[in-house]
């Protein structure tokens, strides 16, 4: 990728944002600013490195990305799949419009007891992610599966194409860049839901870390779990980002 | 190839390649009004014969492609090509097209969006074939660029690479380098008379420049606007294959002039 005055530009002011933002943090949380509640952010990461708090955040990680990978994957699939089938059957598009608009609408906190009492503790963060995601990607896609140009579709016509060869050679690739960028929002839906799952009592993750913390006054391990919850998120969004950019390159 | 489809036996076989007989369109728009498009037009295009039609924009000359290719229905009269209903042209893959907005997919190379009509076609691919046709416009070695990094007159000239690609028996060209600037436009339609002297496809193209239409067709075909009608047609008389100079001839001046005079709006004689 080239690198131009702009992109430099908007790089550098990015970076001085973020180390504006940390700087900030830093000093509000050694002034005691915002009382004992806001640590500064050396005092976070002193926490967080600490080697003997490896293994409790390493297994917090683990078991926090599992559920958040799982429920992305399933609501991906669910969603485009579903997506796809109203593309090809458009009769039961308005009931599945309106049936994902509903679902979207509960909202998730209303939803977890019940998948708790339906799925298992375990996997509630999981099932609230996939929602998350199902719901983005299904409207992402079937609008993207629908941004073929007229004259693309003439095209088509013209050459004698059956419906499944235009599905496939001009109706998914052209939905492709709305489908990547649906992706890409729904990584912080993902982590969303899979952490606010885990604060319905469950065992392991990133959630209960958040909770327990809460409830016990630790506020560094409150603010590491979130640290890391937060950083996660924002990394996978950046290489969507990057993935989309690259997308819309070329399907554009 | 291009063995000619068996006419129908016992009726009244089809002489003309494309048939327009006596038809009319009429759009309904979106406050219920109807717009009459084209009103009783009648055009017959013979096997192998190079057909301009000649009109200001908005007479309804695109309409008449778009009939012709199925791309629309017909209000009134009817359209055969080949003797039998369009669509049946484009369904057996025997059909190219070349649109004013150049239609190349933007995620394929330019060697696979020549290769599209033999995919959707379900038929292997021919890659002598589309190299040929790269040669044949001047595009040899640029197989695997996408059609992003190619200038407008080099993405018509793909695009109607792939028109020709599957050998069509009909070649509908809508404006296809109205998009283009004079020089471009000039140069483009050199290349597509060589291109067609050396194929002789049945071919109808839709244009609002005198000159183009002079320079590539047999027959000009000129139309009035709202509703289009026909008002004129003329043989063009210039021998195959054609030089650029033919336009500098008298005669040519002479035919453009009268050609102006009946596109004006009083031009009705």
């Amino acid at each position: 990728m080239k690198m131009t005055a702009e992109r430099w530009q908007s790089l550098t002011l990015g970076i001085v944002g973020i180390a504006l933002f940390l700087a900030a943090w830093e000093a509000i949380g050694v002034n005691r600013l915002a009382g004992l509640t806001w640590p500064p952010l050396s005092a976070v990461f002193q926490f967080m490195f600490d080697p003997t708090k490896a293994q409790l955040f390493t297994r917090a990680m683990e078991a926090s990305f599992s559920m958040v990978i799982l429920g992305y994957v399933t609501g991906s699939l669910v969603g485009i799949a579903l997506a796809g089938l109203v593309h090809v059957l458009p009769i039961v598009r308005p009931g599945m419009d309106r049936l994902a608009s509903v679902i979207h609408a509960i909202p998730a906190i209303a939803l977890a007891p019940l998948f708790i009492v339906l799925i298992s503790r375990e996997f509630t963060g999981m099932a609230i992610a996939a929602l998350n995601v199902f719901f983005i990607l299904y409207v992402s896609t079937t609008s993207g599966l629908n941004n073929s140009t007229t004259g693309h579709r003439d095209l088509f016509q013209v050459l004698g194409s059956n419906r499944t060869t235009r599905l496939l050679r001009l109706d998914l690739p052209a939905a492709l860049p709305a489908v990547v960028s649906g992706m890409k929002y729904s990584v912080p839906a993902a982590f969303i839901g899979a952490i606010l799952g885990e604060w319905f009592g469950s065992s392991r993750g990133l959630g209960l870390l958040m909770v327990s913390a809460m409830q016990n006054f630790q506020i560094p391990l409150l603010w590491s779990a979130v640290f890391i919850a937060s950083t996660a998120s924002l990394i996978v969004f950046g290489l969507m980002g990057l993935l989309e950019q690259f997308v819309y390159g070329r399907y554009k | 190839m291009n063995t000619p489809l068996p006419s129908a036996p016992a009726t009244a076989p089809e002489a003309w390649a494309i048939h327009v007989d006596h038809v009319g369109k009429t759009f309904t728009l979106d406050g219920g009004k109807e717009l009459k498009a084209i009103d009783n037009v009648d055009i017959k295009i013979g096997q192998g014969e190079f057909v301009a039609l000649l009109g200001p924009s908005g007479c309804g000359k695109s309409t008449i492609l778009r009939l012709v290719a199925a791309l629309e229905d017909v209000s009134t009269g009817r359209v055969t090509v080949e003797g039998s209903d369009p669509t049946a042209l484009s369904r057996a893959h025997r059909l190219g097209v070349a649109f004013q907005d150049h239609a190349l997919l933007p995620w394929l190379t330019i060697r696979d969006n020549i290769a599209l009509p033999y995919k959707v076609a379900g038929r292997p691919v021919d890659d002598k074939r589309i190299a040929e046709l790269l040669a044949l416009v001047g595009l040899s070695g640029f197989e695997k660029a996408r059609p992003r990094q190619l200038s407008g007159g080099m993405r018509q000239r793909v695009s109607i690479a792939r028109a020709l690609v599957l050998q069509p028996e009909v070649l509908l060209l809508d404006e296809p380098f109205g998009a283009l600037d004079a020089v471009t436009r000039r140069h483009m339609n050199v290349e597509l008379q060589r291109i067609w002297s050396e194929q002789r496809i049945t071919t109808l193209l839709v244009t609002h420049s005198v000159e183009e239409a002079l320079f590539l067709a047999d027959r000009v075909i000129v139309m009035s606007g709202r509703p289009g009608r026909v008002i004129k047609e003329i043989q063009v008389p210039f021998a195959r294959p054609r030089s650029p100079d033919v336009q500098r001839t008298t005669e040519f001046h002479h035919l453009a002039d009268e050609l102006t005079l009946a596109l004006e709006p009083e031009g009705h004689h």
